[in-house]
């Protein structure tokens, strides 16, 4: 039975206490997906050739952009068109104001075929053509959700309708790391206690008819010998003091989030001597959990 | 008798005061300025890479090499007419007096190389380069964080900013970035934020367009939407306060033109009804009557004079104005694609003209 695809209670209450939650605390609805059918090729907290998304990748190469939602245009500019020469990543893209304070993004569209006179689109008004413009390797539309009012992107899977899914995410590992080493539980019988960063590699599954990529997970828990760690939802990200961190609730900056593509380093922690015991409990944005434990020598 | 004399007398008098008021209170007529065309090259015929020699192909002895982009080509000429290259675009190049990076769609690195295409570093870096100022800048795949490059092309500062950059302008001194959010960030030469600000009044906020000048003290922008502003920063001890605001008739919601001109005396932005200007020494403004698609082709003789290239498609009109309004030359030539540069003092405010495949100097002269 597929579940619908929405935050889970737990972490909607966490989100509950963001301030992401606030802002999207207005709509009645939710928006409808951009491109249909959706295939995720990356999703929010993806990290993609040493970047993290803040947002959507929908992979498509046909279809129609549709406005997600009734809105304003704020802004669009066709591909490589800037007036100061400056280049644009994201290609041919529109922002596009859809509630109070909050605007989402429609990039990487087939140049030429935004319609630049739309002014106020309806729900469901065609925007344009998904494409291949701006640093995208492949055909699709990119779509990301801003919060004005705090500064931040949101996760759009939070503000967009659910998708069906049943599977819970996958944890391959879990590896400790000191210095430029890194130990891989199960792998290690025992190590020199210290003072270690605590990374997990997962991911959400592949095999949706709506993805079309490995995806992030939505929120990851870290316990050691049963006293929690780390607990991080993927909400929002927000650039502040020229850094981006990800998290509502515990912003982490990107540049210590990331280990290595799909491994997240979510603590660091003194490890003393003795046989330690540590649980990764991770779950999707659809509520699908899935846990595993470790157990590692101390010496 | 005695009556006919007192007549040619009179007249005699009438004549004599005429040739000295001509003589005495003569004012002289003003020389009428004409550009004259100087010389006319063919791109095509240029070498197709830097570097690349073919028989009678110029070096970069002819004055400083000035880069061009001529709709899917890209290259270095001199004033003196020396096309150095002309090379295919591919899919993106940053370009600046001194050094070019050509890059790819999704570009993970690339080489800078100077004009005779000597590689200067070697970049390792996703994004996409861009050269303003004497500086050298990648903007990340998410368009909402910028590095600034060193001379031998490492990083030297990475800043992620807020929201994705929709406005962009640099001098030496200060790097300032408009935003989606409607907010102006500065970044000095060690990427620390020199400017931040928001500029409200508008119902929804973005900024359009951003202007810095040449010495760094006064940023300029257009920004939200209903109603659209023009607001003028200045730096006053360290932080830039707000010295001449107005609410715009436009509404636009695409990047807005607004440059400083070369001297920093003036500012140029777009406007529906031309090119408004604003005089930074007197704080007051006027427009332009020129198409409003103008775009400034930077200003020649001390600032005196602006040269404005508009139009798309097959037409182009160029249009040199003394201000506040003066007409000196209004050209209709047909080109699908078109740029105007002005040349430094050294080049005797010379105006170079891309049109398709040539580049034409003309030089402003009085006669």
């Amino acid at each position: 039975m597929a579940g619908p695809f929405l935050p889970a209670p737990r972490a909607r209450l966490a989100l509950a206490a963001s301030f992401a939650l606030a802002a999207l605390a207005g709509p009645a609805s939710a928006m409808d997906w951009p491109l249909a059918p959706p295939r995720l090729a990356a999703n929010f907290g993806t990290f993609a050739k040493g970047r993290v998304v803040t947002g959507l990748a929908l992979a498509a190469s046909d279809g129609l952009v549709r406005s997600a939602e009734d809105g304003e245009v704020v802004f669009s500019l066709e591909d490589r068109r800037h007036p100061a020469g400056l280049p644009t990543p994201l290609g041919s893209f529109a922002v596009i104001e859809h509630q109070k304070g909050m605007a989402a993004v429609y990039s990487h569209m087939a140049p030429g075929t935004f319609s630049t006179y739309l002014r106020k689109p309806k729900a469901g008004d065609i925007l344009g053509k998904p494409g291949r413009s701006g640093w995208i390797e492949g055909d699709g539309l990119g779509f990301q959700v801003f919060d004005r009012r705090a500064g931040a992107w949101v996760n759009p899977l939070l503000v967009l309708s659910p998708l069906a899914d049943d599977k819970p995410p996958v944890i391959r590992s879990l590896a400790l790391s000191r210095g430029d080493k890194t130990y891989v539980l199960g792998e290690t019988a025992a190590l020199p206690q210290g003072t270690y960063r605590v990374s997990v590699d997962v991911s959400d599954p592949a095999d949706s008819p709506w993805t079309a990529g490995s995806l992030a997970p939505y929120g990851i828990r870290l316990a050691v010998d049963g006293v929690e760690i780390a607990k991080d939802v993927f909400d929002v990200a927000r650039g502040s003091g020229g850094r981006l961190s990800l998290f509502s609730l515990s912003s982490v900056p990107v540049g210590e989030l990331r280990m290595r593509e799909g491994r997240y380093a979510l603590a660091e922690r003194l490890f003393t001597r003795g046989r330690t015991t540590i649980e990764a409990r991770v779950e999707d944005a659809a509520g699908n959990k899935r846990s595993a434990s470790w157990t590692v020598l101390l010496e | 008798m005695e009556e006919i004399g007192k007549k040619r007398l009179a007249a005699a008098g009438a004549a004599a005061a005429g040739i000295a008021y001509f003589l005495i209170c003569a004012f002289p007529l003003q020389k009428e300025l004409v550009l004259v065309p100087a010389w006319s090259r063919s791109v095509s015929e240029a070498p197709v890479q830097a570097g690349g020699t073919r028989p009678g192909a110029a070096k970069a002895e002819g004055g400083a090499p000035i880069p061009f982009r001529l709709g899917e080509r890209y290259g270095y000429f001199t004033p003196d007419g020396s096309i150095l290259f002309a090379a295919p675009v591919g899919y993106g190049v940053a370009t600046a007096p001194d050094a070019f990076a050509a890059y790819d769609q999704v570009s993970e690195g690339f080489s800078i190389k100077s004009p005779e295409g000597k590689e200067l570093a070697r970049v390792a870096a996703s994004g996409y380069p861009f050269f303003a100022a004497g500086r050298r800048f990648v903007i990340g795949p998410d368009q909402a964080s910028v590095s600034e490059l060193a001379a031998n092309g490492s990083i030297a500062w990475t800043y992620q900013f807020p929201a994705a950059v929709s406005a962009f302008d640099a001098c030496p001194s200060l790097a300032v970035f408009g935003l989606m959010d409607g907010g102006l960030v500065g970044l000095d030469r060690s990427g620390a934020a020199k400017l931040e600000f928001a500029p409200g009044g508008s119902r929804i906020a973005c900024a359009y367009g951003v202007a810095v000048s040449p010495d760094g003290k006064l940023v300029a922008a257009i920004t939200g939407a209903d109603k659209q502003r023009f607001v003028v920063l200045e730096k006053r001890s360290a932080a830039y306060r707000v010295t001449y605001h107005r609410y715009l008739a436009s509404d636009y919601r695409r990047p807005v033109y607004i440059a400083f001109t070369p001297d920093g005396r003036r500012l140029a932005y777009e406007s529906p009804s031309g090119i408004g200007v604003y005089e930074v020494r007197s704080r007051s403004e006027s427009v332009v009557s020129v198409p409003a698609d103008s775009r400034l082709g930077q200003t020649s003789r001390g600032g005196e004079f602006m040269v404005f290239l508009s139009g798309t498609g097959a037409q182009r009109r160029l249009v040199c104005t003394a201000l506040p309004d003066r007409r000196i030359a209004d050209l209709r030539v047909k080109a699908s694609q078109a740029f105007v540069v002005a040349g430094d003092e050294a080049a005797g405010n010379a105006l170079f003209l891309g049109l398709d495949d040539r580049i034409v100097r003309m030089d402003l002269k009085e006669r």
